[in-house]
């Protein structure tokens, strides 16, 4: 099994210390600060959880605490459920996405990836790591996946879907440029709600948390149709854009509407050879969670089956939110099991069999 | 119904110009692209829309920078629905060649247009 988006903890935005360039850790270290000591830089969303993130089985950090709580993490998921993969996605690292200062943003990016790389992905070999940028610097994006996006255990770039602007956008070219020369995915995860990121929600903002987080898949939404409609699968033959935590059910609406205004207004994206949902299916990977709950399952599945399930859709838990999904409770078709919950990961990341898996396949 | 109908004086109908008649009960555009003519059944295969109604325009390609390319002015109907947009010589949707709406022989038969429906 692959877990396609695990948050690893810090103990405190202060580990990204040794990894800032001096200029910034001037910054870090005695600058404003959202929180308390060791929270990080960045614009918080008007939106409060009234409880908390995490799961409040899993240990959280703690004013002074030098624990990251790796071993919480290995024993509740990566043994508890056998994963042969868990895609490490940050904790707050994307929401550098809402600073105003860009090269701020980019200098804390790379000290994130750094300090993954050096303190996590060493620790545990069932470990990739997501390499974080920031979206409003796309040239500063573009030369830390150049610098560092050659890293064996990194999977994929990742950025908040919280933008100034949808992904599809030439404002982002060289982004998407530096992971094509990579051969890396680039994947949108839900967050950046605030500073200098858009709205999330088009009529304006919603009150309540539980309302908002429903409706934050707009913004997952907006960066597929601009994906497809500024013809980066074009650009990018190779390329795949991945959502995270986004939901999926939408997503054959959104398709076959984007088809059907494809087909009149064809003129304004000419670009394009195929229809919006042919690219969707070859090129964009949803991940699973939080996956629909409707009352009746085969509601879900004739939406799934719509979007080609079996072949677009990873499993992800989203350990150690209060969303999290378990994998031996969510329900999908059966026979999909094998392909969503490994093998399209497996194929997207260019993930090996692992020593246990391949042990299993020769008996 | 079929039929060979004389539908106007090839004078009448100048280049850019188009006619939408009933021929027989069938109603047919008939459209001169720069000094050829066409006839097209006036029915779109997408969703029956009068097709032959809508604007007659050029065609927007993409250039290999993936920048804008204009031209073949003229020789593309947009339905007056949906805006599908089809090559009036061959009545295939540009979205999808496989889509097509029906052409008809046109003839130039002593000065007159003539549309051959049919086998007549």
């Amino acid at each position: 099994m692959i877990d396609c988006d695990v948050h690893n903890q810090w103990p405190s935005a202060e580990v990204l210390l040794p990894y800032l360039d001096p200029p910034f850790r001037d910054f870090l270290a005695r600058g404003e600060l959202p929180g308390p000591p060791g929270s990080l830089p960045h614009a918080h969303r008007p939106w409060l959880h009234p409880e908390g993130f995490r799961r409040t089985d899993v240990p959280a950090p703690e004013e002074g605490d030098t624990d990251d709580h790796y071993e919480a993490l290995r024993t509740q998921l990566l043994d508890r459920y056998e994963l042969e993969y868990a895609v490490l996605t940050g904790e707050e690292a994307i929401e550098v996405s809402t600073l105003a200062n860009g090269r701020y943003a980019t200098a804390l990016a790379r000290a994130y990836n750094d300090w993954l790389v050096a303190d996590w992905l060493p620790r545990d070999a069932r470990l990739r790591g997501s390499l974080v940028v920031a979206p409003q610097d796309p040239h500063g994006a573009a030369e830390e996946i150049r610098r560092l996006g050659g890293h064996p255990g990194i999977v994929q770039v990742l950025v908040s879907t919280g933008a100034q602007r949808p992904y599809g956008d030439p404002f982002y070219v060289p982004i998407w440029e530096a992971a094509g020369e990579l051969g890396l995915p680039v994947a949108a995860h839900l967050g950046g709600q605030g500073g200098i990121n858009a709205n999330p929600t088009g009529c304006g903002p919603p009150t309540f948390f539980w309302e908002t987080h429903s409706l934050l898949a707009e913004t997952g939404m907006g960066h597929v149709a601009s994906v497809i409609a500024h013809g980066i699968f074009e650009r990018f033959p190779g390329m795949h854009f991945v959502l995270i935590e986004c939901g999926v059910a939408w997503l054959p609406a959104l398709l076959w509407r984007l088809d059907a205004d494809y087909k009149a207004l064809r003129k304004e994206t000419p670009w394009l050879t195929r229809l919006p949902s042919e690219y969707a299916r070859e090129h964009i990977r949803l991940t699973t969670q939080p996956l629909e709950q409707p009352a009746e399952q085969h509601h879900l599945e004739a939406v799934l089956e719509a979007i080609h399930g079996q072949e677009t859709l990873l499993f992800a838990s989203d350990y150690p939110h209060w969303d999290f999904d378990d994998p031996t409770t969510i329900r999908l078709p059966e026979a999909w099991r094998a392909d969503v919950f490994a093998e399209n990961a497996r194929t997207l990341y260019g993930l090996a069999a692992s020593r246990l898996e391949a042990a299993a396949t020769t008996g | 119904m079929r039929g060979r109908f004389r539908v106007c004086r090839a004078d009448d109908l100048p280049p850019g110009e188009r006619l939408v008649v009933d021929l027989g009960g069938r109603s047919v555009g008939v459209f001169n692209v720069a000094g050829r003519f066409y006839a097209l059944h006036n029915r779109c295969p997408h969703r029956g829309g009068p097709l032959c109604l809508g604007p007659l325009t050029g065609l927007t390609r993409a250039t290999a920078d993936f920048d804008y390319a204009y031209g073949d002015e003229g020789r593309i109907v947009r339905c007056a629905w949906h805006g599908w947009e089809f090559e009036i010589e061959s009545g295939r949707a540009v979205i999808d060649p496989r889509v097509r709406a029906k052409t008809f022989p046109v003839e130039i038969e002593n000065g007159d247009v003539v549309v051959r429906i049919g086998d007549a």
